[in-house]
């Protein structure tokens, strides 16, 4: 074969606020369900921001039967537990002793790996009046924290559970662009399968950040929607009156794998990972500029390395956030990108009925443009009433779409000014072009 | 034959010294950055060993002071490493020589091997939970009060690679890698791909740490990982490793641009790789599975046998497991054409996330000066060791290519190719 390999989608999982699967979460997000609720998992009375997008339900011993595993799994490596075995049953394929060396790890995860009951302890044994005894840390400290606990806070802690739960021997990446990290941990998947390093790479991305020290971070910037009497339409990116994101939780996950051997195994293929843009706005921590430098990158490289023209984009899985910059910004980068054809394509957000998945969410939402391939049907973005001048797309506004999509695109946007755009194309495509 | 990434600028800031040449220097006197943990009273532990950076001055060690505001420790570490490979590099230099940067700022990448989050980060919080008494509603209103409205932003895992990117105004590809022991490492490893594939023609890559933190020292001592009397890699009396701070960063470049601006080139990356054990976080393999793979497929990706490399910097962080391991992968991938064996954690301390980006750099000047230093902690070679060609006293390369060991968490382990120009 000449050229680069092709890489093939053939199994998705996902956790996310909308459900517990692929096809709940699916079916929730044509029916425009929103997963934003006031926050169930601690009292957030005492914080600006009390809703959330939780994950709902989801039972450790229905996700790891065993037992020895679950001591070593924080909530978002449950999440990216259960999104994984989804995704590798769904390929019908997983490693053996033949191809474990040929199978990759790639995620994006969380940055929050320290659990909040764990402070909590430390601040009553070590810091009863707010400041560190440090003669008594010294002499109980280790005693203070169970071998457990120690492998639990490691930002290895995911990787290493889904390394042992599959056997995967081959290449391995854990990264943390926060709100860009699921989304570049497949486009870096992607890229090791094309160059032979692995012949199949579970990737995708797992986080949380819905706990007292996560929201209070959140809530300490200003970027969460204080929407607490609203919860259902708090996020609504592109909206006029939009006023910060809602925090998500979740995972997602792919099996990716070279396009012949997948055809040859007559794998169900979902679409083709194409093409991968990734950029950095070295503008702000917390934004890209208003003229959508950086993103504009990040959109182009992908188009490139997919060899697409901007005209052949029918849909954009935007990033979306409902914050009042992002949603500028991008809408901005677009319309540099794409020019006139920026205003024929169907641009949406499901951060609108899921919240912002922070370093899940590129990977969730890189499965729903595989999803929106196969099925034919763009997601909506929900919440949009009041339009914004400025950002005059289709965002898709009246409930999700059937429409052809050959070939669809995914952008995620992280604070530290890290982007990735990846290019999405249907299965006939790739086939009759390897013809 | 594809496209060849080369280095063509260096620097690092380590508990044995305040560049690379200080640390090269520590490093070929014998000399060790390992002291008793001082940015603490840390008075009676049992484990207080650590390489701190020595003098640590943030105002002089990042120019930007405004910066210090948001960012922490270990982040100010990374940032003075990357600044002085920068300067090396003399890449600003050339673009502030172009009638317009576009081009090179979109085609210049940022990769960052990162220590991820710190117990440290939290300590913020303590304040607020002591008053709030296990009162969640009172937490929050405290915490909103008492705590810096940039918290968040001071603890984010990618800071260096975004603070590489604003300093510079680079935007080509990026990844902040949080892989544990391999992460300097696989920011080389990740660097090199995006450069041959053609994304960037420019990388920076920063490895730092500040692992030897407070709480740190305890939780790896409670799993056994820890020393409290030294890092002696391969000795029979080895009884684990010593936390460190530090950074190491590079200047990688397709070698075709680096000859077009006519850098000085030091060096080239041959190849690399990162292989899984899959046995779990703390689980190390016995027989060396993940080195020996690791090694066999970077020499492979290199297009190199085994018998034409040099030397190794190995990974010997001082383990019991880990050093017994590593030496059995050494005599099973290279046999009897031993290969001399060195080390730079007895001198640095493990700086986890930095240490791969360091050794990588030190190789370098392994081979360019043709030296490999002694490891002078070893007194008597463990015989389960005996399969690594390591010794007190300086050896030579047997030829200019050497190759780097990472090893990490979750039996993750890696191995990166270099030669020298010199």
């Amino acid at each position: 074969m000449s050229g680069p390999r092709a890489v093939a989608i053939t199994g998705i999982g996902m956790v996310t606020p909308l459900g517990n699967d692929v096809e709940s979460t699916w079916n929730a997000i044509l029916s425009g369900e929103s997963g934003v609720r006031e926050i169930a998992g601690f009292d957030a009375s005492g914080f600006p921001t009390r809703i959330a997008a939780e994950v709902k339900g989801l039972r450790a011993e229905e996700v790891i039967e065993d037992r020895k595993s679950l001591k070593y799994a924080t909530p978002f490596s449950l999440f990216a537990l259960a999104a994984a075995e989804e995704a590798v049953r769904d390929a019908g394929v997983r490693p053996t002793a033949a191809t474990a060396e040929r199978w990759g790890l790639v995620s994006g995860s969380g940055m929050m790996t320290m659990e909040f009951d764990f402070l909590q302890r430390f601040q009553r044994e070590f810091a009863a009046d707010g400041e560190i005894d440090l003669a008594r840390l010294g002499a109980e400290g280790e005693r203070f924290i169970s071998s457990s606990e120690f492998a639990r806070h490691r930002a290895v802690a995911g990787q290493a559970l889904l390394h042992q739960r599959y056997g995967i021997r081959g290449y391995s990446a854990n990264l943390h662009t926060a709100c860009a990290s699921g989304g570049q941990a497949l486009g870096m998947a992607m890229r090791v399968v094309r160059s032979g390093q692995a012949d199949y790479v579970l990737a995708g991305g797992y986080d949380t950040m819905i706990n007292p020290i996560g929201l209070a971070g959140f809530c300490l910037l200003g970027a969460v929607s204080t929407d607490n009497d609203r919860p259902n339409s708090a996020s609504r990116p592109f909206d006029r009156t939009r006023n910060g994101f809602v925090l998500g939780e979740g995972a997602g996950f792919m099996v990716l794998e070279e396009w012949r051997q997948a055809r040859d195994r007559g794998a169900k293929i979902y679409a083709e990972l194409a093409g991968e843009g990734n950029s950095l706005s070295s503008y702000r921590i917390t934004d890209s500029p208003p003229s959508g430098d950086g993103p504009i990158q990040a959109i182009r490289g992908g188009l490139e390395d997919a060899s697409e023209t901007a005209d052949a984009v029918d849909y954009v899985n935007a990033h979306g956030t409902s914050t009042p910059m992002n949603d500028l910004s991008e809408t901005n980068a677009i319309k540099e990108v794409f020019g006139d054809h920026a205003y024929e394509m169907a641009v949406s957000s499901t951060k609108s009925q899921m919240g912002h998945l922070i370093a899940a969410a590129g990977a969730v939402e890189g499965i729903l443009c595989a999803l929106a391939i196969e099925r034919s049907t763009a997601p909506m973005t929900a919440n949009l009433r009041t339009p914004d001048p400025e950002c005059d797309l289709d965002y898709v506004s009246d409930g999700c779409r059937s429409m052809q999509i050959d070939t669809a695109m995914s952008n995620s946007f992280g604070f530290g000014g890290s982007n990735s755009c990846l290019v999405f194309r249907s299965p006939g495509r790739v086939d009759s072009r390897e013809r | 034959m594809r496209d060849g990434v080369v280095i063509t600028g260096y620097g690092c800031l380590t508990a044995s010294g305040a560049d690379v040449s200080s640390t090269w220097e520590a490093v070929l006197a014998g000399e060790s950055g390992i002291r008793e943990a001082s940015t603490w009273d840390s008075s009676g532990w049992p484990y207080r060993l650590a390489g701190e950076i020595k003098d640590y001055k943030p105002r002089e060690l990042v120019a930007d002071r405004k910066l210090l505001k948001f960012i922490t420790r270990q982040d100010v570490i990374g940032l003075n490493a990357m600044t002085q490979a920068v300067d090396h590099s003399g890449i600003i230099e050339h673009r502030d020589g172009l009638a317009d940067p576009t081009a090179f700022n979109d085609r210049t990448g940022v990769f960052v091997g990162s220590p991820a989050t710190k117990y440290r980060y939290q300590h913020d919080y303590l304040g607020p939970l002591a008053v709030a008494a296990g009162d969640l509603r009172e937490f929050g209103v405290r915490a909103m009060d008492d705590v810096h409205p940039m918290w968040l932003l001071r603890t984010l895992p990618n800071n260096v690679l975004a603070y590489v990117g604003i300093r510079y105004g680079f935007k080509g590809a990026n990844a902040n890698i949080t892989a544990h022991g391999i992460s300097g490492s696989q920011a080389v490893a990740e660097a090199c791909r995006y450069l041959r594939d053609g994304a960037i023609d420019w990388a920076i890559v920063v490895g730092y740490d500040s692992a030897s933190e407070l709480e740190a020292l305890p939780y790896y001592a409670s799993v056994g990982l820890l020393s409290s009397r030294g890092l002696r890699p391969f000795d029979r009396s080895r009884d684990g490793t010593v936390l460190a701070e530090g950074a190491g960063a590079l200047v990688l470049e397709k070698r075709e641009a680096a000859e077009l601006r006519d850098a000085k080139i030091y060096g080239e990356v041959l190849g690399s790789s990162v292989v899984a054990e899959a046995g779990g976080i703390l689980s190390v393999r016995e027989d060396g599975d993940g080195v020996a793979r690791a090694v066999r497929l970077a020499l492979a990706d290199s297009g190199l046998r085994p018998d034409q490399i040099g030397m190794i910097s190995a990974h010997a962080n001082g383990g019991r497991d880990s050093d017994a391991a590593e030496a059995r992968a050494f005599s099973e991938t290279f046999g009897a054409s031993a290969i001399p064996v060195t080390a730079f954690k007895w001198s640095l301390g493990h700086t986890i996330a930095a240490s791969g980006a360091i050794e990588s750099i030190l190789t370098l000047l392994c081979l360019a000066n043709r030296r490999v230093p002694g490891v002078p902690t070893l007194e008597e070679l463990a015989p389960e060791c005996g399969g690594a060609m390591v010794s007190a006293s300086e050896q030579a390369p047997r030829s200019p290519v050497g190759i780097v060991v990472s090893r990490a968490f979750a039996g993750l382990n890696s191995c990166i190719v270099l030669s020298s120009n010199a």
